[in-house]
């Protein structure tokens, strides 16, 4: 197009960088994606932190009562595969995909320390330590220690012991806080951003909702945690008869077989055991 | 009020891969000062705070009204355009520094034209047939114009995007000025008919997904566009379109 | 013959009405622009569009709005022009609602219109209060479709410098700058259209945007091109001064009840409360006792300007006067003109329900411009022109909301017509000038970059500014212009001194700013001999000497043509096209 150049008598032009790029329009899979991330938070996790915060309330009823729920939980049909499918893959896929999430964004609520920033980056935060906790207890309460889905019955005992270190209690405390902002903030995200609340006044409405449906959940997880480590039920026993047939395991069936009024002793120091006896 | 003077802390980069560096400056207040006039001051007499002989600053201005969109910058760390930015409402120094988020070219100047490449991308445009005389266009009622009016009224000026902590290389977030666009193309009676196309696109990488909702964008829009609104129902639109499309498909 | 090659510079309303009919037409288009295209003046026009719909029940016709524009404009324009505007306003309007501007409705869902001035009739269509931005953008939005079909190429932050003109003097192109790399360059075309808007930059301070500096008016005038009727500048008589420019603050804060008023006692300097009313000079209720604040605007600029220069009354010493809507209660301001005062307030910063507002007239548009034909086309050819930088459709002065009328009509012709033209245009003989002319502009760009002196541009245009309002806005006497001119020549000569503290080649504004500078010195002559040559009153130009207008000698179009000597450029007349209707005496204080 151009007829005629002036000579360029310059040595360097400099160059404009590139900066963010324009939109891929329809291009590429990162909706599906990120939508998969945003579903998955509510269901199947959401639902499951639901059902995980009320059967842990169970423990306020005590350690025969928990270990009923657990027992319960563990006998429903398919229970290994409903686990997996329902809760570890999608689990470690919001964890994985969120932290991914988390690295691409870049909080400024330095300058811009307004509510819903504060929200954003909150979100950020407690999702991390969300991921974090998980892992953590999911690896120490289900794959590490007493086979709780073989022993049902020594759940109750099995957290207590876990919390007895004052450290951990607090990761528990922080974390059930965390998890639970979490949930209810992705709620009101999910519903803002599907466009189910796409007026100011509907999104301040469902804050309020969100916001009461999570403290009711932190209360009740709180007091599940404080349970475990209340006076009321110190000491729990390991393996509290949960007053049905077939409650046992199958290890303890054995055991039964062989020594008609005896418990087996797996883990944990004789005095411990002596107690539990005692609290029998 | 004789002596009274205002102090600017300007960041200053002569070229694109220069080094940034701050030069402070010392200008003699006057009634009514914006930012604005404070660089034009600066222009006219372009020696610094310690009496050093500098260069006037390379910025983006036209209309002066903040209806242009041109002359937003970080003012004070926030992002906002500098003609409506008084100088009696500002903490001194007055600390100015460009967009963080385009690419610089000078001074307090970036380039913010990927917004218009954006714009392209989602077709924000009404698909009229032709500019000859084909009579009165649709009917509009008060109530659709109400809802337009504001959405129109989009400067460009890009601080939705600037203050957004997803829009960023690593997201390639559209950013919320586009999707209100989207927003106001697909309520149009005519524009409508690019409605699939435009939700498709916003669904492609870097699209609707990656908001992340922190609702600054709202916060900071100097025209107060309901922006949250708009990337709510654009939202559900997106993924309507999709879940049409895979069932379709 | 190939597709014909079409340059539009400026990409306000009527750059990209051009564009978009040139493109529709199956042209190829290179639209040049130093702003963003969506960033250009238009968007700062407020009230509304002017179009005999006659959606009211009021008998309005083409023909009331052709009259009320030509009477408006004091019988200077040419009526054939105007006319066809007129008649092509109605579909204007239709086309730009089916664009999707979001034009202000009745509950029924048709298109809304209010009244403005200069008419009895309900007229103007209107979308809120920014009318100006919703138009330019819809043009905007279907210029992007065209350039994403690639019919449309945007030179976005480029400076137009001149028109390349072959042996023949035929136009063949541009030369251009970049202003980000300072890049100089030439780009061909069949033909050129000029939209680039008024010259408020001259004037200082003016409701114009930063880019209206008139640059490249000037400098296809000086390449030969006739510039008309530079002398009627449209000062309107509220604005809210400001450091950096001068805000419009609309009629209708006086329509409701607004008063305006200074101190009686000069240098007064007590905030406006504390001055009991008996000291407090309603200048305009006193004088104009039947009108009161509502005198039609050239009287109220006229008055304000006497309260200020003549007694020396402006406010702390300075050009400003007092807009009280303070005594009119909150409720009523905001529900009436809440919009308006929001502006204020944010600008200003101080609450006008609070304290009175400070307002002065202030420079707002350009009738004059570069002389064209009835098709656009300028006396070069090849370059067309459209929009505010040409002269063609207000004659002495514009009526509101005919502006940007105006600019779209000028476009959607000058495009088509420019096609026209191309497609006949004989083939370019070698480069049609373009080496040539771009030496010439490197040659001018390297004695600036290297220019030694002392002299800043921004001083010089601040001095230019100073001078032009002071002589050549609202009150003209030929002494004042004479010493307006001399300053201009003065401010030439000094600006072969001028030395840019800036001698980057990159992003440099102080070069392009020096550039546009030139042209605006060498075009304000044609303002201030144009105004000493006319020694009459008419519309805008008003002398104190020659209050009369004076149809036998001057119902003529002024037409300035440059010179290149100190003495400035030379003037000729031009008779008016009259043809419809008789020219008439123009008074507002009683029914025409």
């Amino acid at each position: 197009m151009a007829t005629a150049h002036v000579p360029a008598a310059r040595p360097h032009v400099p160059q404009v960088h590139r900066g963010v790029e324009p939109l891929h329009a329809g291009e590429g899979t990162s909706f599906i994606w990120r939508k998969l991330h945003s579903l998955t938070g509510i269901v199947p996790i959401g639902a499951f932190l639901i059902e995980h915060i009320i059967s842990n309330w169970e423990a306020v009823q005590g350690p025969v009562a928990y270990g009923k729920q657990v027992y319960f939980l563990n006998h429903l049909p398919l229970v290994r595969a409903l686990e997996w499918v329902f809760i570890f893959i999608p689990l470690l896929y919001h964890g994985l995909y969120g932290i991914w999430i988390w690295l691409r964004g870049k909080a400024n609520v330095v300058y811009y320390p307004w509510a819903g920033n504060w929200l954003y980056v909150a979100q950020r935060y407690t999702g991390l330590l969300a991921v974090v906790y998980i892992a953590y207890h999911v690896a120490t309460q289900r794959f590490m220690g007493v086979d709780l889905p073989n022993h049902p019955a020594a759940a109750f005992w099995k957290v207590q012991r876990e919390l007895a270190n004052p450290w951990i209690l607090a990761f528990y405390v922080v974390a059930m806080i965390a998890i639970c902002f979490h949930f209810a903030y992705g709620v009101w995200l999910f519903a803002a951003k599907w466009g189910i609340t796409p007026g100011e006044r509907s999104r301040w409405r469902f804050g309020w909702v969100c916001g009461v449906a999570g403290f009711i959940l932190m209360g009740m997880g709180l007091a599940s945690i404080w349970a475990f480590v209340s006076a009321r039920y110190a000491n729990a026993p390991e393996n509290p008869s949960l007053g049905f047939q077939g409650s046992e395991s199958r290890d303890q069936r054995t055991a039964l077989a062989l020594k008609p009024n005896g418990l087996t002793v797996r883990i944990g120091n004789p005095s411990q055991v002596a107690d539990a006896h005692a609290g029998l | 009020m004789a002596n009274r003077t205002v102090q600017f802390e300007i960041k200053r980069q002569a070229s694109p891969d220069g080094p940034a560096v701050w030069e402070r400056f010392e200008l003699e207040w006057r009634p009514g000062m914006n930012v604005i006039s404070a660089m034009m001051e600066i222009a006219a007499n372009p020696v610094t705070a310690d009496g050093r002989p500098t260069t006037p600053i390379t910025y983006d201005s036209n209309c002066l009204e903040e209806i242009c969109g041109s002359c937003a910058m970080r003012i004070n760390g926030k992002a906002r355009m500098a003609c409506s930015s008084l100088v009696d409402n500002l903490e001194q120094p007055i600390r100015l520094e460009p967009l963080s988020k385009f690419p610089l070219v000078r001074d307090l100047q970036v380039d913010r034209s990927v917004l218009f490449k954006n714009l392209m991308r989602v077709k924000a445009w009404v698909p009229v047939d032709g500019t000859y005389d084909l009579g009165s266009g649709p009917r509009v009622y008060p109530q659709q114009q109400e809802v337009n009016y504001p959405l129109s009224n989009c400067i460009s000026c890009t601080c939705c995007m600037e203050v957004c902590p997803q829009f960023n290389e690593q997201t390639g977030f559209v950013g919320a000025a586009t999707i209100a666009q989207v927003r106001l193309f697909n309520n149009h009676p005519t524009g409508k008919v690019l409605k699939e196309d435009r939700l498709r696109a916003l669904a492609g990488d870097g699209g609707i997904q990656e908001c992340g909702y922190a609702q600054n964008c709202v916060k900071a829009c100097p025209k107060q566009i309901p922006l949250t609104n708009a990337i709510a129902d654009v939202g559900r639109d997106v993924i309507g379109q999709k879940v049409k499309d895979w069932l379709r498909g | 013959m190939a597709t014909p090659r079409i340059i539009v510079v400026g990409g306000g309303l009527a750059g990209l009405a051009a564009v978009i009919k040139i493109a529709e037409a199956g042209g190829s288009v290179d639209l040049f622009s130093i702003v963003p295209v969506k960033r250009s003046h238009s968007v700062c026009a407020q009230g509304g569009i002017n179009a005999a719909k006659n959606l009211k029940g009021e008998g309005d016709t083409t023909w009331q709005h052709f009259d009320d524009t030509i009477y408006g404009g004091d019988f200077l324009a040419n009526q054939t022009p105007v006319k066809a505007m007129c008649e092509a306003a109605p579909a204007i309007i239709d086309l730009l609602d089916r664009m999707g501007v979001p034009f202000n409705r009745t509950p029924e869902g048709l298109l809304d219109f209010r009244r403005f001035g200069g008419t009895l009739y309900n007229r103007t269509a209107f979308a809120g209060a920014t009318t100006g931005q919703q138009l330019l953008y819809a043009l905007d939005e279907q210029v992007r479709r065209y350039e994403a079909e690639g019919k449309v190429k945007k030179y976005e932050g480029w400076e137009f410098l001149s028109a390349i003109i072959d042996s023949k003097g035929v136009a063949r192109g541009i030369t251009a700058l970049d202003l980000r790399s300072m890049e100089l360059r030439a780009f061909a075309a069949d033909a050129i259209i000029l939209a680039t808007g008024g010259i408020g930059a001259i004037f200082g301070k003016s409701t114009n945007s930063v880019v209206c500096t008139g640059s490249a008016q000037s400098a296809v005038f000086q390449q030969g091109v006739y510039y008309a009727n530079g002398e009627f500048i449209q000062v309107h008589p509220t604005s809210i001064p400001g450091e950096d420019k001068l805000r419009l603050m609309s009629e209708s804060a006086r329509g409701e009840g607004g008063r305006v008023w200074v101190p009686r006692k000069a240098g007064d300097n007590r905030p406006a409360k504390q001055i009991p009313e008996s000291e407090r000079f309603y200048f305009l209720e006193e004088w104009y006792p039947k009108y009161g604040n509502l005198v039609p605007r050239d009287v109220a600029t006229r008055a304000i300007h006497k309260v200020v220069y003549e007694l020396g009354l402006g406010l702390d010493g300075q050009a400003m006067v007092y807009l009280d809507l303070t005594h009119i209660d909150r409720e009523t301001l905001d529900r009436k003109l809440g919009g308006i005062l929001e502006i204020y307030e944010k600008f200003v910063g101080v609450d006008p329900h609070v304290e009175p507002m400070k307002i002065f007239p202030g420079m707002h548009y350009t009738m004059g411009g570069l002389w064209v034909d009835f098709d656009q086309m300028t006396s070069v050819p090849g370059i067309f022109a459209a929009g505010e930088c040409e002269y063609q459709y207000h004659g002495a002065n514009r009526l509101g909301a005919n502006s940007l009328v105006s600019c779209i009509f000028g476009g959607f012709h000058a495009g088509p017509n420019a096609m026209q033209y191309a497609k006949s245009l004989p083939a370019v003989e070698g480069d049609g000038g373009a080496a040539a002319e771009l030496a010439r502009q490197a040659e001018i760009n390297k004695k600036l970059m290297n220019n030694e002196g002392s002299e800043n541009p921004f001083r010089l245009w601040r001095e230019l500014g100073q001078t032009m309002t002071e002589h050549a806005t609202v009150i003209r006497q030929n002494k004042g212009l004479e010493k307006a001119d001399a300053k201009i020549v003065e401010l030439l000569d000094r600006f072969k001194r001028v030395n840019l503290s800036d001698k980057s080649q990159w992003a440099n504004t102080s070069f392009a700013f020096a550039r546009q500078l030139k042209n605006m010195l060498e075009l304000s002559r044609t303002i201030t001999q144009g105004a000493i040559l006319r020694d009459e009153s008419r519309g805008a130009h008003y002398k104190p000497d020659y209050p009369e207008r004076n149809d036998e000698k001057f119902l003529k179009t002024t037409k300035a043509s440059f010179t290149g000597t100190c003495e400035g450029p030379r003037f000729e007349y031009e008779d008016v096209d009259t043809q419809y209707i008789t020219p008439r005496a123009r008074r507002y204080d009683a029914a025409k």
